[in-house]
């Protein structure tokens, strides 16, 4: 039996058992859950105007929001999500919401400000109610129908959409305080579309120039919408979980922008920080195993070379 | 013991147990990961049903068809428009893509998609990108010899003179403004040559700038590809923090924070 050379330093670094890295990336990702630490962080300027608009949208106004999100990124929309209506719900600015991706979309969004109240409640802060401060108008198939109807009549986009009033009954949701004062898609100060799909695209193609666009996006969509908000269509953008950690960290510490100061949101029982605060150290323990993993990669193929040559 | 059978403790069990049977093929593909999958997809196709018809076609579609009765409080009915049937035809047409002998019907649904579709495209296109093609159009040549911009934090922009003088600093092209842009405008160029692929190069400076273009594609896609890399990563976060902090440490040791 012919003997089999042992491996040498650069082959065993090249052939790192796959389960070994994917208990490693585990332990990356969850050690660091139970020892939260804060970083330093200087807000992304998509992130300021995004917030900069929110803070200085005139309160009692009602903006559209298009959540586009589900549970399988609640990583990142889940925390975007959460701090978009808490700065609503505080600056008592009203939220027309509804959904152009997924039929799975409006009760993510509906359970999700429940778990708000809940806080809200347990803080003896006021609830964000259904009808008199947010309405949700379900999903809509076709973003890019929904699109151009919401741009021509938003009266007959919406027309014959109920919510539930506080006694319990259905009624027409342009009776509710959040849309008895909207008759055009112009009349809404902000749109804001928090998204992990292709219906950002479809929301600048048919609304762009008719209301003023805002987006919370994920980290893979950051790249191609950024030229958006570079080319001036954006009033506002939050790229993945750093945007999430920009807006958290705007809320809890205040924030200085284009000359006008924004006090942080205090009190007894307020939360800022949510899931970005949560998961960002931990992103940074992530993506440093990715760092150390790359380098082993190189230097074992950079061994297994010189031997190979000698 | 009563808190480990609330309902809220046997959903968040019943997710951690699928969230740990769909990791269970980063080990192996086994019957134990096959189970949970058909799980997870039987239960989205069914939840899309009912949300299609809960949150679409109820209030859209039969409601407006068949009209409302007054409720209790006094509100007003609203009368049914039957024409609305006449979309349920429409709709069934498109299934006739799976019969041989009929499927030339299912194109006329599609052929009205295909229409609405194609006609709001070159309007659509032009929304998308002219403001773009105009933002492409950056001064590369600086304004003023001042590096950067310089802070307007002691500005008020309420106040008439000091808007004025915010807009005077806004509206100058900084060193390290023109230094950007000029990055940038190369950066476009360069691309743009590298897809002329119809001429051969010749000139040192063309092939220098197809060369530019292509590595510049490539720092490009390697920043979209840490962007996917760090999303990813962050999904991975959420299920853990859903395993170890939302069911572990709260709903099972019952330690807050």
């Amino acid at each position: 039996m012919a003997d089999v050379p042992a491996k040498s330093l650069g082959e065993k670094l090249q052939s790192i058992n796959r389960s070994t890295l994917f208990l490693i990336l585990i332990l990356c990702t969850s050690v660091p859950l139970f020892f939260p630490v804060k970083l330093p962080n200087r807000a992304d300027a998509p992130s300021m105007d995004l917030y900069q608009k929110l803070m200085t949208l005139p309160e009692g106004s009602t903006v559209l929001v298009q959540s586009d999100w589900t549970n399988s990124t609640r990583g990142e929309s889940g925390g975007q999500f959460n701090a978009l209506m808490r700065i609503l719900m505080r600056r008592h600015i009203k939220a027309c919401i509804y959904t152009a991706a997924d039929p799975q979309a409006p009760e993510v969004a509906r359970n999700a400000i429940a778990e708000l109240n809940k806080q809200q409640d347990a803080a003896h802060l006021p609830e964000y109610k259904e009808w008199d401060d947010w309405v949700h108008l379900g999903f809509f198939p076709s973003a890019e129908g929904t699109s151009v109807s919401i741009g021509t009549d938003v009266r007959k986009a919406f027309a014959g959409k109920k919510a539930t009033q506080p006694n319990g009954t259905q009624a027409d949701v342009f009776e509710s305080p959040v849309l008895k004062n909207i008759h055009a898609v112009r009349d809404f100060p902000l749109m804001i579309l928090i998204t992990a799909s292709n219906t950002s695209n479809v929301a600048i193609e048919r609304l762009y120039g008719k209301v003023p666009l805002a987006m919370m996006v994920t980290g893979v969509m950051g790249p191609e919408t950024q030229v958006y908000y570079d080319s001036h269509q954006l009033v506002g953008l939050s790229k993945g979980l750093k945007g999430v950690y920009d807006i958290e960290n705007m809320m809890q510490d205040g924030a200085k922008i284009a000359g006008q100061t924004f006090p942080p949101f205090t009190g007894p029982g307020v939360i800022n920080k949510d899931l970005g605060t949560r998961y960002y150290p931990t992103l940074h323990m992530a993506l440093l195993l990715l760092i150390v993993a790359v380098v082993v990669g190189n230097v074992g193929m950079f061994l297994s070379r010189k031997r190979s040559t000698q | 013991m009563n808190d480990f059978l609330t309902y809220n403790f046997l959903k968040v069990t019943v997710g951690v147990i699928c969230t740990i049977g769909l990791y269970t093929v980063l080990y192996r593909e086994s019957k134990f990961y096959r189970f949970f999958e058909h799980l997870f997809l039987g239960l989205a196709v069914g939840f899309a049903i009912v949300a299609l018809w809960t949150e679409t076609m109820k209030d859209l579609w039969w409601d407006k068809m068949v009209g409302t009765q007054p409720d209790v409080q006094g509100g007003l009915g609203t009368p049914g428009y039957w024409a609305y049937v006449l979309l349920i035809p429409i709709g069934i047409m498109g299934y006739f893509v799976f019969s041989k002998k009929h499927n030339w019907m299912s194109r006329i649904p599609i052929g009205i998609i295909l229409g609405l579709w194609a006609g709001q495209q070159p309007k659509a296109w032009w929304t998308r990108y002219s403001p773009q093609m105009q933002s492409t159009l950056r001064p590369i040549f600086p304004t003023t010899n001042t590096l950067f911009h310089p802070s307007t934090a002691q500005f008020n922009p309420s106040i008439p003179a000091d808007k004025l003088a915010i807009d005077r600093i806004d509206h100058q092209v900084y060193w390290s403004q023109a230094i950007t842009n000029l990055i940038f405008v190369f950066t476009v160029v360069a691309v743009l040559c590298y897809f002329l692929f119809s001429f051969d190069f010749k000139s040192k400076i063309m092939k220098f700038m197809t060369t530019s273009g292509r590595w510049l594609l490539m720092i490009g896609f390697g920043a979209i590809f840490g962007s996917t890399v760090m999303m990813r990563f962050t999904l991975l976060i959420d299920r853990m923090y859903f395993v170890w902090i939302e069911w572990l440490k709260h709903l099972v040791l019952h330690i807050p924070g």
